[in-house]
């Protein structure tokens, strides 16, 4: 059985520890669903706005089960050479060329085109053997003995045809190479796909996958994530910080701060040896958390009120 | 509470998700199911969010979800109904004799008792019925027993069959029927002159077990039908006429072209640009090829540039359409939310842009400022005008205009030369009427000599059509 390497998955509360181990403070809801993915044997969907720790669940999910990572960064015309594998054209040509004269010395005495091609043909096709391919992040990851954690991240931003290609992998672990035959992943990996709701996935991805929807945390929830990542940080400062970091989620923001951004602010909070939430030190800081200028101009209108909702 | 449930009973909660604009496929079922046997039935929250990896597949959908989580695992189920339910009846004292009733049963319930056995002791046939188990679940109120017999005579009538809500009355019957209650009843009829007190006492016997009744009926109606009759009341009001629409199912018909332009849009939204990939361009291939000796090291491929597919939409707001100029509107509304390069006007007399309006605003904001900016009496020629004068340059070969209007023009030029330059100069030129198409070219209508001048002319007036042609506009914008 595969599953057999993914041992550290294979109760819900060990998962919710191994994880807080490793620096990722999940809920139940997350450890229920990476449980259910690794005995299914189904990839997960994980959904949510950016920064929430999408991808970092998967990078620590290789961790906990100390697997190779396989990472695909999706974009806009990526296809099945970037994604699958891609035949080493270059070194094909070369070889060939190299190689004339061996041919000519092989073709040497046949009678007529009928010979030499039947010469040709008992060589088999060697150009197009495992050597001269090149293979890429989802062909790696089915090619791991071992068993791996493969991310393909904010796959939203791929086009509709590469979710099709997707649909073999994600359902048979397989990848189909029309010159060779059919690849079947040596064991089959735990697969994550990551998307910002950019647009809607098709139906038929989204059949073949568990679904997680990560929300902005809890006020609790963030406490403790911002305490395992940052840990030299005071606890009234991270609380502090946390309660205005939901302060300012609720103004009217092009874009809200996620967890990562109330994590660096955290660390820059840490590296200038604050020690508690003061306008100035907020003034200062604040474009840490908040990535627009109209965004921290607004922030900024509100910042007396927003520091007395914190320290209250 | 799950414990004891079934796969059975997951295979009904699925049936009940999908009442609930939650579809769910065979195939997801079966993952559900394997899910559950891998995550027991015992911890309640843990069954409820993995259920919701399998079975949710949007943060609507899992809203949905959890809704229906609650009300169908809420819902007491025949097993521990004796835990739930006696709470939930009207008169408690008599229901659990394990808890309270064992006090009262001393002093309040004795003597009405007393008064059905003296009775019973005259007449054999009344002694019989009090000693079938029935009478004895309900009087002893022995909820176990009493929840069996129910769910016996549940399958014997087919409750669960139930489809519409007025069906509850005859199903009601039906059940207590199965149950023999026919026989309560005669014996109530001989009692009622002879023997008041007894009378009294069997009849409360009799509204127990109606009430136990119609409970079961109405849990049958809502977990095997609330769906279907929502669909039904949906599908009614898509076909119905959108100026018969009355105002109390406004509601309703929001809620439908939301889910309608929802719909179009996981169908339509997705990439409006293609490139044609994996095809080598040869001529280019060879050229690069010269440097290296006529060995084609560099490849050069095919590639397709597209232009995206525009939509401007034209709806008359004047007071002949008044009626479905608020649906059109909030159709356009929706559509502008699926195709982001829809541009949006309006016009009774003077045509503007109301793009900006549905960016900024929530529907019925937006739709209120369009009625009340434009609205009045028509005129096609100074709207031509208009459009020609704000839009005209902008149309090019992959634009398509859609015009929603009845072309009554009050008798006067339409300036339909201003409509033949709109038509060459754009992809297809769509009007949509919401008259029948008899009613074309009667009166003041101008529509005949308006169909020569566009690529199609349809009449539209309930949301089917409406559908049917944007989903057609959409899937031929793709290619």
């Amino acid at each position: 059985m595969e599953t057999s390497f993914y041992q550290a998955l294979n109760d819900i509360e060990g998962i919710t520890t191994d994880f807080e181990q490793a620096g990722y403070i999940c809920t139940t809801r997350i450890a229920t669903v990476v449980y259910l993915a690794a005995q299914l044997n189904k990839p997960i969907l994980v959904e949510g706005p950016p920064g929430v720790g999408k991808t970092e669940l998967a990078k620590t999910c290789a961790q906990v089960i100390n697997k190779p990572l396989v990472r695909l960064q999706c974009y806009e015309g990526l296809d099945e050479a970037k994604a699958l594998y891609e035949w080493k054209y270059g070194k094909q040509l070369l070889y060939t060329q190299i190689l004339k004269e061996q041919l000519g010395d092989m073709l040497e005495g046949a009678k007529g085109l009928k010979e030499s091609i039947q010469r040709l043909h008992s060589t088999g096709d060697v150009f197009y053997a495992k050597e001269f391919l090149e293979p890429r992040p989802l062909l790696r990851a089915m090619e791991q003995e071992q068993g791996a954690v493969l991310l393909i991240d904010e796959i939203d931003k791929a086009d509709f045809e590469f979710e099709s290609l997707l649909l073999e992998v994600l359902s048979d672990f397989q990848v189909s190479i029309p010159e060779i035959g059919t690849v079947q992943a040596r064991s089959k990996p735990i697969v994550f796909l990551t998307s910002n709701d950019t647009r809607d996935l098709s139906d038929a991805l989204k059949r073949r996958c568990l679904h997680l929807h990560i929300p902005f945390p809890s006020i609790e929830l963030e406490a403790r994530i911002v305490a395992a990542r940052v840990p030299e940080l005071a606890g009234k400062l991270t609380d502090q910080l946390v309660r205005f970091v939901h302060a300012v989620r609720e103004l009217d923001l092009k874009k809200a701060p996620a967890i990562s951004e109330t994590i660096d602010w955290a660390r820059s909070l840490l590296l200038l040896h604050a020690e508690q939430l003061d306008s100035r030190l907020v003034h200062d800081t604040l474009n840490v958390l908040l990535k627009y200028e109209e965004d921290i101009v607004e922030a900024e209108d509100q910042l007396n009120k927003l520091l007395k909702q914190t320290t209250a | 509470m799950i414990a004891g449930s079934s796969s059975h009973q997951l295979l009904d909660f699925i049936k009940f998700l999908r009442g609930r604009d939650v579809p769910i496929s065979p195939a997801d079922s079966l993952d559900a199911v394997h899910a559950a046997s891998l995550l027991g039935y015992t911890d309640r929250s843990t069954l409820r969010d993995g259920l919701a990896s399998v079975l949710a597949k949007s943060p609507y959908e899992e809203a949905r979800y959890h809704e229906a989580f609650d009300i169908f695992f809420g819902l007491p189920t025949p097993r521990d109904a004796s835990s739930i339910e006696s709470s939930t009846e009207p008169n408690d004292q008599n229901q659990s004799p394990s808890e309270d009733s064992q006090g009262n049963n001393g002093e309040q319930p004795a003597s009405p008792l007393s008064a059905l056995s003296q009775a019973a002791s005259d007449s054999s046939e009344l002694s019989d019925l009090l000693d079938s188990s029935l009478v004895r679940a309900l009087q002893s109120g022995d909820e176990a027993s009493l929840s069996v017999a129910i769910e016996a005579a549940a399958r014997e009538a087919e409750v669960d069959n139930i489809r519409l809500f007025t069906q509850r009355g005859q199903y009601t019957r039906r059940l207590l029927d199965a149950l023999g209650e026919t026989d309560l009843r005669d014996a109530a009829i001989q009692l009622e002159q002879e023997n008041p007190a007894a009378f009294h006492e069997l009849q409360e016997l009799r509204e127990r077990l109606r009430l136990r009744a119609r409970d079961r009926v109405e849990r049958a109606y809502l977990v095997h039908t609330s769906g279907d009759t929502e669909e039904f009341l949906d599908n009614t009001l898509s076909e119905v006429k959108l100026s018969n629409i009355s105002p109390h199912q406004m509601m309703r018909m929001r809620k439908l072209i939301e889910r309608m332009a929802r719909k179009l849009a996981s169908r339509h939204g997705r990439r409006r640009k293609r490139h044609r990939r994996g095809q080598l361009n040869v001529p280019a291939t060879l050229r690069a090829s010269i440097s290296t000796d006529g060995i084609p090291f560099t490849t050069r491929w095919k590639t397709v540039q597209r232009r995206r597919p525009q939509v401007m939409a034209i709806c008359d707001v004047s007071g002949s359409v008044a009626a479905y100029a608020k649906f059109l509107l909030m159709f356009l509304y929706a559509v502008q939310d699926v195709l982001p390069r829809t541009r949006s006007f309006a016009f009774s007399s003077t045509l503007g842009e109301v793009t900006d309006w549905f960016e900024a605003l929530p529907v019925e904001e937006a739709v209120n400022a369009v009625n009340r900016t434009y609205g009045g009496a028509t005129d096609y020629a100074r709207a031509f005008q208009d459009f020609a004068d704000q839009a005209l340059t902008d149309i090019h070969s992959a634009t398509t205009v859609i015009i929603l209007g009845d072309a009554r023009n009050n008798n006067s030029d339409p300036r339909l030369d201003l409509l033949a330059e709109i038509k060459s100069r754009c992809k297809r030129l769509i009007w949509l009427n919401p008259e029948p198409r008899v009613a074309w070219g009667t009166g003041d209508s101008a529509m005949l000599p308006v169909i020569r001048h566009c690529h199609l002319a349809t009449e539209c007036n309930n949301l089917k059509q409406l559908e049917r042609i944007v989903d057609k506009l959409l899937a031929d914008s793709r290619r």
